[in-house]
């Protein structure tokens, strides 16, 4: 294989990296220039992952040792198709929220932190893209904390009092949780004396009989570890101040590919370094379900009591976290794929919604659900967008949210458990009743504060009023999630080759 | 329970009891800065954890030696691999109590229960 492909993975975490390291600089002298460099060093990153997403549906996984040095030692970044899809899918949305942000940053923060904010951006980006291609669980930590800093630092960029205290919150208990990560990391190489992946999957095959206890202590702290950080029910608890505080473009980006890229690095854990052996042998498959089943309704439920959209939002990402660990814990090849396309589906989705949702408090003010009456008629675009969500989000044939909902019923069926069926309906219905009330309001009933002037009855279509850099990212990402509901294929295609590569 | 495999491995206990602690602390203690103390309690711990685990008994070094090429090394991994650790856990403590002061700032008081309410 061509060296210079090899070496492209790499670029996706360096360029960002330089980029963000560009950007304080920048904005003491020419602040107009960081948000274009941010977005071109993005697109360059977006192109890259297409070219190396190509490459590897054609020519299978690629690998990059860093510097030279060869596996057992050295840094492997490892890319197969899974991975391949989900930087596609980071340097995508990530794409589209920075074009979204030009304005949106400029209504929500302080002038002065703007540099500041692409920064702690780009770090993300690049600590996300390198979590998931990374194949060495050491370098997987240190990417973890890069991740987790940086989503703090986006919290607490708003400046506001609930901002500081969710990001404080945020921070304590995503630092407990990479201290659980770490302690796990500590256990396996003390078990298998190595820090690759592979490595550890053929030494830990070869041990686990002798260490029955040990390999159970690690699973267990690797399930608290990442469970707090992609915000598993009962560890939930930082999400909803931190994803409803935030900065619009930072929510839909918290909410989006934050908690899901500890999700995948979980998987390959899970799945490549202790095998599938272990994972049917011990109980961890029936906590996870557990644990699942209990976001998918609690987090509806919560979700359902909240009054401010955002939290409504962050409490339903609660919600769809336990789908993707229910795609998981089945642990069967439909219920796996399911669980993974759930992660682009919900990418999409839910970036659409907190988009949107900046989008109308931008545009009107509100932020409560109780004040969407005649929004569909100011703001048709906006308003269409985020219906075309939440159908998704309930799970309506046609949307990208109704093939993954299918697939994890086919899963259950396939993991013989065909009661969780019955709470994927139920959790669906949950979703219908948060969301159809402000879609219904939007479109069926007429703003008080404006129908005195007018006659009664009168609805008149309006054009959005936003710039056309906050409009074309919410349309994008809505065509996106219509383009998955009806052809789901391509994505399919990636996710399967490397669920093949598992099971 | 044999007690010389304990005196043994008393780096591993002390690290379990430590980081135990810590993550108590965390969770309980109303003072926001005894929470990030007990944070660099709970990543201590694990430094320890991983030290030990590098340790061999009787082991020298890592240095190569040309004269004595056949000694007995200690794993020097672990121990590298803490340093990144470390300034982890240092750039956790510096942005933990920077939030912590723009708290203060806001409330004029650094106790949690004031205003860290579950919602």
């Amino acid at each position: 294989m061509d060296v210079t492909i090899s070496k492209l993975p790499f670029y996706c975490v360096i360029i960002p990296l330089i980029a963000s390291f560009c950007m304080p600089v920048l904005a003491r002298w020419k602040k107009e220039f960081c948000a274009p460099l941010a977005t071109l060093a993005t697109a360059a990153v977006f192109v890259i992952t297409l070219v190396i997403g190509y490459q590897v549906m054609n020519n299978g996984p690629l690998a990059y040792h860093v510097s030279g040095w060869e596996p057992p030692w050295g840094i492997e970044i490892l890319v197969e198709s899974l991975s391949s899809l989900m930087i596609m899918l980071i340097s995508g949305v990530c794409l589209v929220i920075l074009v979204y942000s030009f304005v949106a940053v400029k209504f929500e923060l302080e002038r002065i932190i703007t540099g500041w904010y692409y920064t702690a951006f780009l770090l993300c980006l690049s600590g996300m893209t390198g979590l998931v291609i990374s194949n060495d669980i050491f370098n997987m930590y240190v990417l973890i904390e890069i991740t987790g800093i940086s989503a703090c630092a986006l919290v607490v960029a708003k400046g506001s009092r609930m901002a500081t205290e969710a990001a404080l919150k945020y921070l304590l208990l995503a630092t407990i949780g990479s201290g659980f990560i770490l302690f796990g990391i500590g256990f396996i190489y003390m078990i298998t004396g190595h820090l690759n992946i592979s490595f550890i999957a053929i030494e830990l095959a070869e041990v686990k009989d002798t260490y029955p206890i040990l390999i159970w202590t690690t699973l267990s702290f690797f399930v608290v570890g990442f469970g707090v950080k992609a915000a598993l029910f009962p560890l939930h608890l930082w999400l909803p101040d931190a994803h409803s505080s935030a900065p619009s473009p930072s929510s839909a980006l918290l909410s989006s590919l934050v908690v899901k890229v500890y999700i995948i690095s979980f998987l390959k854990i899970l799945f490549i370094a202790f095998g599938l052996e272990i994972f049917h042998e011990t109980f961890i498959r029936h906590l996870i379900i557990v644990l699942a089943v209990i976001a998918m309704l609690s987090g509806s439920f919560f979700a359902f009591v909240q009054i401010e959209l955002k939290r409504r939002l962050a409490y339903s990402t609660v919600a769809q976290i336990g789908y993707i660990f229910l795609g998981i814990g089945l642990g069967t090849p439909w219920g796996l794929a399911a669980g993974m396309l759930h992660i682009l589906v919900h990418a999409f989705m839910k970036t659409c919604l907190f988009l949107c949702a900046g989008a109308i408090a931008y545009q009107t003010g509100r932020k409560q659900v109780n004040e969407f009456a005649g929004m569909g008629y100011k703001m048709p675009i906006t308003m269409g967008a985020f219906t075309i969500a939440s159908f998704s989000m309930v799970g309506i044939p046609l949307f990208g949210g109704f093939i993954s909902k299918y697939g994890l019923a086919l899963g259950s069926l396939e993991a013989g458990i065909p009661s969780i069926i019955l709470v994927i309906i139920l959790s669906g219905l949950l979703n219908a009743t948060y969301y159809f009330p402000i879609i219904g309001q939007a479109y069926f009933s007429q703003d008080e504060h404006e129908a005195h002037g007018e006659e009664h009855g009168a609805k008149k279509f309006q054009k959005d009023q936003l710039p056309i850099s906050m409009l074309a990212p919410i349309v994008v990402i809505a065509l996106g999630i219509i383009y998955l509901g009806i052809f789901p294929g391509t994505a399919l295609n990636f996710i399967n080759q490397t669920i093949a590569m598992l099971l | 329970m044999d007690l010389q495999i304990v005196f043994l491995n008393f780096p591993y206990f002390v690290a379990i009891i430590l980081f135990s602690m810590g993550t108590l602390i965390v969770l309980t203690q109303p003072n926001l800065v005894k929470k990030v103390i007990g944070i660099n309690i709970m990543e201590t711990s694990i430094f320890l954890f991983f030290i030990a685990v590098g340790n061999a008994h009787g082991g020298v070094p890592p240095i190569f030696d040309a004269s004595a090429p056949d000694v007995f090394y200690v794993n020097p991994l672990p121990s590298v691999l803490m340093l990144t650790g470390i300034v982890v856990s240092f750039s956790v403590t510096a942005f933990a109590l920077a939030l912590i002061v723009k708290l203060y700032i806001y409330y004029g008081t650094i106790s949690a229960p004031n205003f860290m309410k579950l919602k």
